[in-house]
């Protein structure tokens, strides 16, 4: 009987720790994002990598180049002048849910998380923390978060006296 | 009116018109079109290679170029803008080319062979090159 109940205990445990070591993947999120100043600057990118575990780790992975705007010029200023993507052709973000205990990746549902990482754009790193949203429905979980940076945050000037915009607000839009 | 007048109006004229063409122009520069490019020739195994073995040089070659990818297909997808997505199969298990398609290819699956001809937007490492943009050609 002893056997059986520690055999028991083992196998939860055992599930238990599968369960944290579950990694979802995908590489074609959606991260899109909007100038605070003039809607006309806005740019979508469908190619975005993003790894989230189970036990709370979640990074995201971007190419520059991949943001489409509705005007190719503005696509290439972008690039060219303001990013200097064959430069830095690459966005991560790196952190983990600060909250991940409160969510259950088995049970569907709508869980508010709070994301602390590092923000890497144009070479530049900065700290950051972002309230989301956490949702798992028929076992697959998808992330949403909105936040603002502001253009002198990651040092893009594009050399100019005055900046194009400020700020942009980004939205995050990941299903794994 | 007098002469000069008259011919200072018309340089201002064909100017302002010159000009305003020129703006009209830059603002409606249409998008890319790789149908109209010709695509660097290269299988997924190679392109998977180059950028695995020096990315910068593989950038210099790839990035922002057109290119014509032929391999095998690993798996078909849709993002979330209704784009076909197809992961072409390189030796290794992660490691896939991600293509998305502007115009669709029609039914395709897993074990297919096809071409893609799209613009490269980089390298993710131990993850994916990216490609998009993208037609079928065969």
């Amino acid at each position: 009987m002893k056997i059986l109940f520690t055999l028991l205990l083992a196998l939860i445990a055992f599930t238990g720790t599968i369960q944290a070591q579950k990694t979802y993947a995908t590489r074609n999120g959606k991260i899109s994002f909007i100038s605070t100043d003039d809607d006309d600057i806005q740019a979508v990118n469908n190619e975005v990598t993003s790894r989230l575990a189970a036990a709370g780790d979640i990074s995201f992975s971007l190419l520059m180049k991949g943001f489409r705007f509705e005007s190719q010029e503005m696509q290439d200023h972008f690039n060219n002048t303001y990013l200097e993507s064959d430069k830095y052709p690459r966005a991560d973000f790196k952190g983990s849910i600060l909250n991940n205990r409160e969510v259950n990746y088995a049970k569907n549902g709508f869980y508010p998380v709070t994301v602390k990482g590092v923000l890497t754009i144009h070479g530049v790193s900065q700290e950051m923390t972002t309230k989301g949203e956490l949702t798992i429905k028929d076992g697959k979980p998808g992330v949403m978060a909105k936040f603002r940076i502001t253009l002198e945050q990651f040092h893009i000037t594009g050399g100019l006296l005055k900046a194009i915009t400020k700020g942009v607000n980004i939205t995050v839009d990941c299903h794994y | 009116m007098k002469r000069w007048v008259r011919i200072l109006l018309i340089v201002m004229a064909v100017l302002l018109l010159g000009g305003g063409s020129y703006v009209y122009y830059i603002w409606n520069k249409p998008h890319r079109d790789v149908t109209q490019e010709k695509g660097i020739d290269i299988s997924a195994q190679q392109l998977y290679d180059e950028f695995k073995a020096n990315e910068a040089a593989a950038n210099k070659k790839y990035l922002n170029k057109a290119v014509q990818l032929n391999g095998e297909v690993g798996d078909v997808s849709v993002n979330q803008d209704s784009s076909v997505v197809v992961n072409f199969k390189t030796n290794d298990p992660i490691f896939v080319i991600n293509c998305t398609f502007k115009t669709s290819p029609g039914v395709l699956k897993a074990g297919d062979h096809i071409v893609f001809k799209g613009i490269c937007t980089g390298y993710i490492p131990d993850n994916d090159v990216v490609i998009n943009e993208g037609v079928l050609v065969k």
